[in-house]
């Protein structure tokens, strides 16, 4: 058993879907993936039946502002990209950062992101994004 | 980038205090671990640097990560007994000046407390004050 902590992920992007780099400065990220399900029930059931059908995910990714972090810039601005082909790519380590391995990988769209300054601590971002295509689990 | 160098943190915060103190009016200053005998119905400063709790900022293990380290720095400014404070107060206004939100080196001074007058001088025979100010440092990895 080898249980892991938050300190060891990791978050690593590419507005363009080349080469993933790791953001610095992430301080967590989450990712909900939800599979929706069709009734396939029929007369003269009594217990209702599904199939499984599309799958999507969306989650965050929270930062601690530093403008001259690597990768952050990138990552922030990339909510701005207007008609955006949803290229950019993703990929969640829970830890190391040898992709394919311990992480989760997708394309997907940052469709939010607000930076926050409170007086006494630190300036810190949330993005939102939501997956587009297929997700790639390699949490075994 | 390093772990951080606590005895760069320690001359960025003491430094500025030696540099301001050297100033017209000039008072002794002692830090941490340093003999000083008083001269009687003096001024003069005592400097205590501690470092206290770490915490963790960033994703990233040993490498692209960040801690956040925080620190005491303790202030005490002894004057002459039974001639009112204002000579201590005087003294106090320059130190809280040197800190108060400033960012140095990477070091973050929070706003000062104080100077609070100490009903129990240490040593004996002074009108002590204490000006406290919390700090904290960026470390990178």
């Amino acid at each position: 058993m080898a249980t892991i902590r938050g300190e060891s992920g990791a978050v690593q992007f590419d507005a363009a879907g080349s080469t993933n780099a790791t953001i610095v400065g992430t301080r967590s990220w989450s990712l909900t993936v939800t599979k929706e399900t069709l009734d396939t029930s029929v007369h003269g059931d009594t217990f209702r039946q599904f199939v499984g059908s599309m799958v999507s995910g969306s989650g965050t990714v929270e930062l601690v502002y530093d403008p001259d972090a690597t990768g952050q810039a990138g990552f922030l601005e990339d909510v701005v990209t207007t008609g955006d082909p949803a290229d950019a790519t993703f990929e969640l380590f829970t830890t190391g950062t040898t992709s394919g391995t311990d992480s989760v990988s997708f394309a997907g769209i940052i469709t939010d992101m607000e930076i926050s300054s409170t007086v006494g601590e630190l300036v810190v971002v949330s993005c939102s994004f939501i997956t587009s295509g297929t997700i790639t689990s390699n949490l075994e | 980038m390093a772990a951080l160098n606590l005895n760069t943190v320690r001359a960025t915060i003491e430094g500025r205090l030696a540099t301001e103190l050297a100033n017209t009016p000039a008072i002794p200053v002692v830090f941490h671990n340093m003999p000083y005998e008083p001269t009687p119905n003096s001024s003069w400063v005592q400097c205590q640097t501690t470092f206290g709790a770490s915490e963790y900022l960033t994703h990233g293990d040993t490498t692209d990560s960040r801690n956040r380290l925080f620190g005491l720095l303790t202030i005490n400014i002894f004057s002459a007994p039974g001639v009112g404070p204002g000579a201590n107060y005087v003294i106090g206004d320059r130190i809280r000046d040197l800190y108060n939100r400033v960012t140095v080196s990477g070091v973050f001074f929070d706003a000062p407390t104080g100077p609070e007058v100490l009903v129990s001088p240490s040593p004996e025979g002074y009108f002590q004050t204490q000006v406290r100010v919390t700090f904290e440092s960026i470390e990178e990895l």
